[in-house]
Protein backbone atom coordinates (compact mmCIF):
# COMPACT_ATOMS: atom_id res chain seq x y z
CA UNK A 1 0.00 0.00 0.00
CA UNK A 2 1.54 3.33 -1.14
CA UNK A 3 0.79 6.11 1.46
CA UNK A 4 0.15 9.62 1.16
CA UNK A 5 3.58 10.86 1.56
CA UNK A 6 5.81 9.68 -1.29
CA UNK A 7 8.30 11.68 -0.60
CA UNK A 8 11.64 9.67 -0.07
CA UNK A 9 14.57 11.34 1.85
CA UNK A 10 18.44 11.15 1.00
CA UNK A 11 19.70 10.72 4.57
CA UNK A 12 23.57 9.50 4.51
CA UNK A 13 25.73 9.44 1.34
CA UNK A 14 28.69 6.75 1.06
CA UNK A 15 31.43 7.79 -1.71
CA UNK A 16 34.95 6.07 -2.74
CA UNK A 17 36.83 6.65 -6.09
CA UNK A 18 39.49 8.20 -7.73
CA UNK A 19 38.91 11.63 -5.84
CA UNK A 20 39.37 9.79 -2.51
CA UNK A 21 36.96 8.73 0.02
CA UNK A 22 33.93 9.94 1.64
CA UNK A 23 31.87 13.24 1.37
CA UNK A 24 34.16 15.78 2.29
CA UNK A 25 36.53 13.87 -0.32
CA UNK A 26 33.39 14.55 -2.85
CA UNK A 27 32.93 18.46 -1.90
CA UNK A 28 36.25 18.85 -1.51
CA UNK A 29 36.80 17.79 -5.33
CA UNK A 30 33.77 19.10 -6.22
CA UNK A 31 34.92 22.67 -5.44
CA UNK A 32 38.60 22.26 -6.44
CA UNK A 33 36.95 21.23 -9.73
CA UNK A 34 39.56 19.24 -10.73
CA UNK A 35 41.12 15.93 -10.05
CA UNK A 36 43.93 14.07 -12.12
CA UNK A 37 43.22 10.34 -13.02
CA UNK A 38 45.93 7.87 -11.69
CA UNK A 39 47.64 5.11 -13.57
CA UNK A 40 46.77 1.44 -14.08
CA UNK A 41 49.10 -1.03 -15.05
CA UNK A 42 48.07 -3.88 -17.38
CA UNK A 43 49.89 -7.39 -17.62
CA UNK A 44 49.95 -7.94 -21.25
CA UNK A 45 51.81 -10.48 -23.06
CA UNK A 46 54.70 -7.85 -24.86
CA UNK A 47 55.05 -5.82 -21.63
CA UNK A 48 53.27 -3.66 -18.66
CA UNK A 49 50.60 -1.46 -20.52
CA UNK A 50 49.82 1.89 -18.55
CA UNK A 51 46.31 3.20 -19.30
CA UNK A 52 44.98 6.58 -17.46
CA UNK A 53 42.04 5.58 -14.73
CA UNK A 54 40.20 6.75 -11.58
CA UNK A 55 41.18 4.09 -9.17
CA UNK A 56 39.98 3.69 -5.73
CA UNK A 57 41.60 2.97 -2.75
CA UNK A 58 39.82 0.65 -0.03
CA UNK A 59 42.17 1.06 2.78
CA UNK A 60 40.07 3.15 4.79
CA UNK A 61 37.53 0.32 4.85
CA UNK A 62 40.07 -1.37 8.17
CA UNK A 63 38.52 1.48 10.08
CA UNK A 64 34.86 -0.25 9.94
CA UNK A 65 35.82 -3.83 9.49
CA UNK A 66 39.31 -6.25 10.61
CA UNK A 67 41.44 -7.12 7.88
CA UNK A 68 41.18 -10.39 9.23
CA UNK A 69 37.36 -10.56 8.80
CA UNK A 70 37.86 -9.15 5.03
CA UNK A 71 40.54 -11.67 3.92
CA UNK A 72 37.56 -13.54 1.75
CA UNK A 73 35.75 -10.50 0.41
CA UNK A 74 37.38 -9.00 -3.30
CA UNK A 75 37.78 -5.83 -4.42
CA UNK A 76 34.46 -5.62 -5.92
CA UNK A 77 32.90 -6.02 -2.26
CA UNK A 78 35.75 -4.03 -0.26
CA UNK A 79 34.32 -0.84 -2.53
CA UNK A 80 30.95 -1.79 -2.14
CA UNK A 81 31.15 -2.64 2.14
CA UNK A 82 33.63 0.92 1.65
CA UNK A 83 30.59 2.93 0.38
CA UNK A 84 27.95 1.38 2.48
CA UNK A 85 29.80 1.90 6.13
CA UNK A 86 30.61 5.52 5.25
CA UNK A 87 27.04 6.11 3.86
CA UNK A 88 25.65 4.65 7.44
CA UNK A 89 27.71 6.64 9.07
CA UNK A 90 27.27 10.01 7.33
CA UNK A 91 23.61 9.34 8.23
CA UNK A 92 24.25 7.94 11.75
CA UNK A 93 22.53 4.87 11.80
CA UNK A 94 22.93 3.28 14.97
CA UNK A 95 24.04 -0.26 14.94
CA UNK A 96 20.62 -0.97 16.56
CA UNK A 97 18.67 0.00 13.60
CA UNK A 98 20.41 -1.73 10.59
CA UNK A 99 18.41 -4.87 11.30
CA UNK A 100 15.47 -4.34 9.08
CA UNK A 101 17.56 -2.61 6.17
CA UNK A 102 16.82 -3.67 2.40
CA UNK A 103 19.78 -3.35 0.29
CA UNK A 104 19.70 -2.71 -3.35
CA UNK A 105 23.16 -2.66 -5.55
CA UNK A 106 23.57 -1.27 -8.99
CA UNK A 107 26.52 -2.47 -11.49
CA UNK A 108 27.66 -2.31 -14.53
CA UNK A 109 29.64 -4.98 -14.85
CA UNK A 110 29.68 -7.10 -11.66
CA UNK A 111 32.85 -8.68 -9.64
CA UNK A 112 35.14 -9.18 -12.87
CA UNK A 113 38.26 -9.47 -11.12
CA UNK A 114 37.20 -12.17 -9.11
CA UNK A 115 34.75 -13.96 -12.12
CA UNK A 116 37.43 -14.38 -14.43
CA UNK A 117 40.11 -15.42 -11.41
CA UNK A 118 37.74 -17.87 -11.06
CA UNK A 119 37.42 -18.73 -14.97
CA UNK A 120 41.18 -18.87 -15.11
CA UNK A 121 41.75 -21.35 -12.34
CA UNK A 122 39.67 -23.98 -14.43
CA UNK A 123 41.56 -23.46 -17.28
CA UNK A 124 45.33 -23.35 -15.70
CA UNK A 125 44.46 -25.72 -13.10
CA UNK A 126 41.66 -28.32 -13.76
CA UNK A 127 38.32 -28.01 -12.40
CA UNK A 128 39.24 -29.71 -9.28
CA UNK A 129 41.65 -26.73 -7.98
CA UNK A 130 38.49 -24.08 -8.75
CA UNK A 131 38.71 -21.79 -5.93
CA UNK A 132 35.53 -21.85 -3.39
CA UNK A 133 36.01 -18.56 -2.38
CA UNK A 134 36.73 -17.12 -5.69
CA UNK A 135 33.63 -18.87 -6.21
CA UNK A 136 31.39 -17.11 -3.19
CA UNK A 137 32.84 -13.89 -4.30
CA UNK A 138 32.05 -14.20 -8.32
CA UNK A 139 28.00 -14.61 -7.30
CA UNK A 140 25.93 -12.09 -8.99
CA UNK A 141 24.92 -10.74 -5.40
CA UNK A 142 28.10 -11.15 -3.68
CA UNK A 143 28.25 -7.62 -2.76
CA UNK A 144 24.84 -7.13 -1.26
CA UNK A 145 25.28 -10.42 0.35
CA UNK A 146 28.72 -9.48 1.78
CA UNK A 147 26.99 -6.17 2.85
CA UNK A 148 24.18 -7.98 4.93
CA UNK A 149 26.22 -9.92 6.36
CA UNK A 150 29.20 -8.01 7.61
CA UNK A 151 26.41 -5.02 8.46
CA UNK A 152 23.82 -6.88 9.64
CA UNK A 153 21.26 -6.36 7.56
CA UNK A 154 18.94 -8.93 7.32
CA UNK A 155 15.74 -7.01 5.21
CA UNK A 156 15.75 -8.53 1.71
CA UNK A 157 18.90 -7.88 -0.59
CA UNK A 158 18.71 -6.89 -4.70
CA UNK A 159 21.41 -6.58 -7.01
CA UNK A 160 20.46 -4.58 -10.31
CA UNK A 161 22.09 -4.74 -13.44
CA UNK A 162 21.54 -2.79 -16.62
CA UNK A 163 24.93 -1.48 -17.96
CA UNK A 164 24.54 2.38 -18.42
CA UNK A 165 21.14 2.41 -16.61
CA UNK A 166 22.27 -0.12 -13.91
CA UNK A 167 21.36 3.04 -11.12
CA UNK A 168 18.15 4.42 -12.28
CA UNK A 169 16.62 0.57 -12.68
CA UNK A 170 17.90 -0.09 -9.39
CA UNK A 171 16.60 2.93 -7.73
CA UNK A 172 13.11 2.50 -9.25
CA UNK A 173 13.24 -1.02 -6.89
CA UNK A 174 14.89 0.50 -3.68
CA UNK A 175 12.03 3.37 -3.84
CA UNK A 176 9.22 0.95 -4.44
CA UNK A 177 10.49 -0.58 -1.51
CA UNK A 178 9.89 2.13 0.64
CA UNK A 179 6.60 3.34 -1.14
CA UNK A 180 5.04 0.00 -0.03
CA UNK A 181 6.39 0.13 3.06
CA UNK A 182 8.53 -3.39 2.76
CA UNK A 183 11.01 -1.15 4.53
CA UNK A 184 11.96 1.44 6.40
CA UNK A 185 15.54 1.86 5.12
CA UNK A 186 17.28 0.84 2.42
CA UNK A 187 20.85 0.99 1.78
CA UNK A 188 21.44 1.74 -2.07
CA UNK A 189 24.45 1.77 -3.48
CA UNK A 190 26.11 2.00 -7.27
CA UNK A 191 29.15 -0.60 -7.74
CA UNK A 192 31.78 -1.12 -10.32
CA UNK A 193 35.86 -2.16 -10.17
CA UNK A 194 38.56 -1.35 -12.91
CA UNK A 195 39.88 -5.67 -13.21
CA UNK A 196 42.54 -6.30 -15.45
CA UNK A 197 39.58 -7.89 -17.49
CA UNK A 198 37.62 -4.66 -18.15
CA UNK A 199 40.96 -2.69 -18.41
CA UNK A 200 42.17 -4.67 -20.51
CA UNK A 201 38.94 -3.84 -22.28
CA UNK A 202 39.31 -0.25 -22.32
CA UNK A 203 42.69 -0.13 -23.88
CA UNK A 204 41.74 -2.33 -26.64
CA UNK A 205 38.43 -0.36 -27.41
CA UNK A 206 39.13 3.01 -26.08
CA UNK A 207 41.62 6.48 -26.90
CA UNK A 208 43.93 6.45 -23.95
CA UNK A 209 43.27 9.92 -23.24
CA UNK A 210 45.65 11.19 -20.53
CA UNK A 211 44.12 14.34 -20.12
CA UNK A 212 41.30 16.13 -17.50
CA UNK A 213 38.07 14.54 -19.23
CA UNK A 214 36.03 17.42 -21.11
CA UNK A 215 32.47 15.26 -22.32
CA UNK A 216 30.70 18.74 -22.62
CA UNK A 217 32.81 19.08 -26.08
CA UNK A 218 31.73 16.36 -28.26
CA UNK A 219 34.16 16.22 -30.95
CA UNK A 220 37.25 13.97 -29.71
CA UNK A 221 36.94 10.91 -26.86
CA UNK A 222 38.13 12.02 -23.84
CA UNK A 223 36.74 9.33 -21.33
CA UNK A 224 38.97 8.24 -18.50
CA UNK A 225 37.72 5.33 -17.06
CA UNK A 226 37.03 4.93 -13.78
CA UNK A 227 36.02 2.61 -10.62
CA UNK A 228 34.53 3.11 -6.86
CA UNK A 229 30.82 2.87 -5.07
CA UNK A 230 28.40 5.47 -4.44
CA UNK A 231 25.92 5.20 -1.77
CA UNK A 232 22.87 6.50 -0.46
CA UNK A 233 20.56 5.70 2.73
CA UNK A 234 17.03 6.20 1.96
CA UNK A 235 14.15 6.86 3.79
CA UNK A 236 10.87 7.80 4.00
CA UNK A 237 10.55 11.14 4.58
CA UNK A 238 7.73 10.70 7.31
CA UNK A 239 10.28 7.82 8.73
CA UNK A 240 13.43 9.95 8.21
CA UNK A 241 15.76 10.64 11.54
CA UNK A 242 16.99 14.00 10.30
CA UNK A 243 16.09 16.36 6.88
CA UNK A 244 18.89 14.89 4.99
CA UNK A 245 20.17 16.13 1.82
CA UNK A 246 17.70 16.19 -0.72
CA UNK A 247 14.41 14.38 -1.66
CA UNK A 248 14.17 11.75 -4.39
CA UNK A 249 11.00 13.03 -6.46
CA UNK A 250 11.42 9.96 -9.44
CA UNK A 251 12.65 7.88 -10.89
CA UNK A 252 11.76 7.44 -14.95
CA UNK A 253 13.55 4.90 -17.42
CA UNK A 254 12.67 4.18 -21.07
CA UNK A 255 13.87 4.21 -24.22
CA UNK A 256 12.64 7.34 -25.36
CA UNK A 257 14.36 10.88 -24.88
CA UNK A 258 12.37 12.69 -22.58
CA UNK A 259 10.27 15.38 -23.95
CA UNK A 260 11.87 18.90 -23.79
CA UNK A 261 11.44 20.97 -21.77
CA UNK A 262 11.16 18.75 -19.07
CA UNK A 263 8.20 18.78 -17.03
CA UNK A 264 8.73 19.64 -14.05
CA UNK A 265 11.01 22.43 -15.30
CA UNK A 266 14.53 21.38 -13.67
CA UNK A 267 16.51 24.50 -12.42
CA UNK A 268 19.66 22.37 -13.16
CA UNK A 269 20.33 19.27 -15.23
CA UNK A 270 23.64 16.90 -14.12
CA UNK A 271 24.19 14.84 -17.27
CA UNK A 272 25.71 11.53 -16.99
CA UNK A 273 27.81 12.47 -20.04
CA UNK A 274 31.61 10.88 -19.65
CA UNK A 275 33.39 11.38 -23.07
CA UNK A 276 32.21 8.78 -24.73
CA UNK A 277 31.80 9.28 -28.17
CA UNK A 278 28.69 7.39 -28.82
CA UNK A 279 26.48 8.96 -26.60
CA UNK A 280 28.15 12.58 -26.61
CA UNK A 281 25.81 13.17 -29.60
CA UNK A 282 22.59 12.12 -27.71
CA UNK A 283 23.67 13.97 -24.81
CA UNK A 284 23.83 17.24 -26.84
CA UNK A 285 20.57 16.89 -28.59
CA UNK A 286 18.81 16.08 -25.03
CA UNK A 287 19.88 18.50 -22.98
CA UNK A 288 19.92 21.71 -25.71
CA UNK A 289 18.44 24.35 -24.20
CA UNK A 290 18.87 23.42 -20.39
CA UNK A 291 20.76 24.67 -17.70
CA UNK A 292 23.29 22.31 -17.05
CA UNK A 293 26.38 20.96 -15.19
CA UNK A 294 28.69 17.51 -15.52
CA UNK A 295 30.54 16.22 -12.62
CA UNK A 296 32.05 12.97 -14.76
CA UNK A 297 35.46 14.45 -15.17
CA UNK A 298 35.83 13.93 -10.86
CA UNK A 299 35.41 10.74 -10.88
CA UNK A 300 35.72 8.94 -14.20
CA UNK A 301 33.43 6.76 -16.73
CA UNK A 302 31.66 3.97 -15.30
CA UNK A 303 28.15 2.30 -14.82
CA UNK A 304 27.83 3.86 -11.03
CA UNK A 305 28.24 7.27 -12.39
CA UNK A 306 24.90 8.48 -12.03
CA UNK A 307 25.12 7.44 -8.97
CA UNK A 308 27.71 10.03 -8.17
CA UNK A 309 26.02 12.38 -9.84
CA UNK A 310 23.41 11.89 -7.22
CA UNK A 311 26.02 11.91 -4.39
CA UNK A 312 27.07 15.31 -6.21
CA UNK A 313 23.48 17.02 -6.89
CA UNK A 314 22.70 16.13 -3.49
CA UNK A 315 25.66 18.07 -1.44
CA UNK A 316 24.78 21.13 -3.97
CA UNK A 317 21.16 20.86 -3.04
CA UNK A 318 21.89 21.15 0.25
CA UNK A 319 24.29 23.77 0.18
CA UNK A 320 22.02 25.90 -2.10
CA UNK A 321 23.93 26.45 -5.09
CA UNK A 322 25.57 24.96 -8.01
CA UNK A 323 29.37 23.15 -7.69
CA UNK A 324 31.06 24.78 -11.07
CA UNK A 325 31.53 22.04 -13.87
CA UNK A 326 34.94 21.26 -14.16
CA UNK A 327 37.19 22.03 -17.11
CA UNK A 328 35.13 25.51 -17.55
CA UNK A 329 31.55 26.68 -18.75
CA UNK A 330 31.52 26.13 -22.18
CA UNK A 331 30.43 23.46 -24.30
CA UNK A 332 30.07 23.03 -28.05
CA UNK A 333 26.79 22.36 -28.14
CA UNK A 334 23.40 25.24 -27.57
CA UNK A 335 22.56 24.39 -23.33
CA UNK A 336 23.95 26.84 -20.44
CA UNK A 337 26.56 25.45 -18.00
CA UNK A 338 25.29 27.04 -15.10
CA UNK A 339 28.67 28.59 -13.19
CA UNK A 340 29.48 27.40 -9.97
CA UNK A 341 27.98 29.30 -6.96
CA UNK A 342 24.64 29.96 -8.73
CA UNK A 343 22.06 29.68 -6.30
CA UNK A 344 19.19 26.55 -7.00
CA UNK A 345 15.99 27.97 -6.74
CA UNK A 346 13.41 26.04 -5.79
CA UNK A 347 12.34 23.68 -8.53
CA UNK A 348 14.05 20.31 -8.43
CA UNK A 349 17.28 18.65 -10.34
CA UNK A 350 17.36 16.41 -12.65
CA UNK A 351 20.14 13.79 -13.48
CA UNK A 352 20.23 12.11 -17.34
CA UNK A 353 21.76 9.22 -17.82
CA UNK A 354 21.59 7.78 -21.53
CA UNK A 355 23.17 4.80 -22.72
CA UNK A 356 24.77 3.88 -26.00
CA UNK A 357 21.66 2.79 -28.01
CA UNK A 358 18.27 4.46 -27.01
CA UNK A 359 17.42 4.40 -23.52
CA UNK A 360 17.38 6.66 -20.96
CA UNK A 361 16.63 7.85 -17.29
CA UNK A 362 15.98 10.77 -15.46
CA UNK A 363 15.82 11.07 -11.83
CA UNK A 364 14.67 14.11 -9.73
CA UNK A 365 15.89 15.38 -7.00
CA UNK A 366 14.59 18.44 -4.72
CA UNK A 367 15.53 20.65 -2.16
CA UNK A 368 14.31 20.03 1.44
CA UNK A 369 12.64 23.15 3.18
CA UNK A 370 14.24 23.98 6.25
CA UNK A 371 11.57 25.41 9.11
CA UNK A 372 10.98 28.46 9.13
CA UNK B 1 62.42 -23.33 -0.68
CA UNK B 2 61.64 -26.22 1.82
CA UNK B 3 58.12 -27.58 2.36
CA UNK B 4 57.93 -25.63 5.37
CA UNK B 5 58.41 -22.17 3.76
CA UNK B 6 56.73 -23.07 0.96
CA UNK B 7 53.25 -23.57 2.61
CA UNK B 8 53.60 -20.48 4.91
CA UNK B 9 53.88 -18.39 2.05
CA UNK B 10 50.90 -20.09 0.18
CA UNK B 11 48.76 -19.83 3.98
CA UNK B 12 49.84 -16.20 3.77
CA UNK B 13 49.42 -15.31 0.12
CA UNK B 14 46.21 -17.64 -1.01
CA UNK B 15 44.46 -16.88 2.22
CA UNK B 16 45.18 -13.34 2.29
CA UNK B 17 46.21 -13.35 6.02
CA UNK B 18 47.28 -9.33 5.34
CA UNK B 19 47.96 -9.05 8.98
CA UNK B 20 50.81 -12.06 9.16
CA UNK B 21 53.86 -12.22 7.11
CA UNK B 22 55.18 -16.22 6.46
CA UNK B 23 57.85 -15.50 9.59
CA UNK B 24 55.34 -14.89 12.00
CA UNK B 25 53.54 -18.50 11.50
CA UNK B 26 54.88 -20.87 14.53
CA UNK B 27 55.57 -24.78 12.56
CA UNK B 28 53.46 -26.07 15.70
CA UNK B 29 50.64 -23.67 15.78
CA UNK B 30 47.65 -25.05 15.26
CA UNK B 31 45.96 -24.13 11.72
CA UNK B 32 42.49 -24.09 13.15
CA UNK B 33 40.64 -22.47 15.76
CA UNK B 34 42.82 -20.82 18.47
CA UNK B 35 46.04 -20.21 16.43
CA UNK B 36 45.85 -19.54 12.41
CA UNK B 37 42.68 -19.16 13.43
CA UNK B 38 41.21 -20.99 10.16
CA UNK B 39 37.59 -22.10 9.31
CA UNK B 40 35.86 -24.73 7.76
CA UNK B 41 35.85 -23.20 4.58
CA UNK B 42 39.53 -22.45 4.69
CA UNK B 43 40.34 -26.10 4.98
CA UNK B 44 38.09 -27.16 1.50
CA UNK B 45 40.51 -24.12 0.63
CA UNK B 46 43.39 -25.75 1.68
CA UNK B 47 42.97 -29.03 0.17
CA UNK B 48 42.69 -26.90 -3.32
CA UNK B 49 45.74 -25.30 -3.10
CA UNK B 50 47.59 -28.71 -1.65
CA UNK B 51 46.13 -30.14 -4.85
CA UNK B 52 47.29 -27.05 -7.04
CA UNK B 53 50.34 -26.46 -5.71
CA UNK B 54 52.12 -30.08 -4.81
CA UNK B 55 49.95 -32.00 -6.65
CA UNK B 56 48.09 -33.77 -3.87
CA UNK B 57 44.87 -34.69 -3.75
CA UNK B 58 43.32 -35.37 0.13
CA UNK B 59 40.87 -37.76 0.06
CA UNK B 60 40.65 -39.06 3.14
CA UNK B 61 39.20 -36.99 6.19
CA UNK B 62 41.07 -38.54 9.01
CA UNK B 63 44.26 -38.50 7.03
CA UNK B 64 43.25 -34.52 6.79
CA UNK B 65 42.75 -34.29 9.94
CA UNK B 66 46.09 -35.18 10.94
CA UNK B 67 47.78 -33.06 8.56
CA UNK B 68 46.07 -30.02 9.20
CA UNK B 69 47.18 -29.69 13.37
CA UNK B 70 50.03 -27.26 11.95
CA UNK B 71 52.30 -26.45 9.80
CA UNK B 72 54.87 -28.86 11.19
CA UNK B 73 52.27 -31.42 10.87
CA UNK B 74 50.94 -30.69 7.44
CA UNK B 75 54.82 -30.26 6.00
CA UNK B 76 55.42 -33.59 7.31
CA UNK B 77 52.39 -35.12 5.60
CA UNK B 78 53.39 -33.55 2.11
CA UNK B 79 56.79 -34.73 2.29
CA UNK B 80 55.61 -38.36 3.29
CA UNK B 81 53.96 -38.72 0.08
CA UNK B 82 55.88 -37.01 -2.22
CA UNK B 83 59.17 -39.37 -0.97
CA UNK B 84 56.70 -41.98 -0.31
Amino acid sequence: MIGRDSRIVIGGVGVAGGFGCGVAALEQALRGGEVRPGRMTLPMPDGPVEIPAFMSDTTPLKDFIPLRTLRRVDHFSRLALLGAHLALADAGLPEAERAGLGVVIASGHGATGITFAFQDSFINDGDICASPTHFANSVHNSAAANISILLGATGPSLTVTQFHLSVPSALLAARQWLLEGRVERVLFGAVDELSRLTGHYWHRQHAHFAGIPSPLHTGAETAVPGEGAAFLLLSRAQDADAPGYCTLDSVTVGRKLPPRPLAPPVGLLVLGADGVPETAARYAAAAAGSRIACYTPLYGSMPPGPAFDIASTALALRSGSVFATPGGSSCDFPATVVPGGTPLGPGPAGILTLDDDDGHALVMLGRIRQPA
Amino acid sequence: MTTTEKLKKILVEELNLEELTPADIDDDAPLFGEGLGLDSLDAVELVVLIQKHFGLEIKDMDEGRTAFQSVRALSAYIDGRLNG
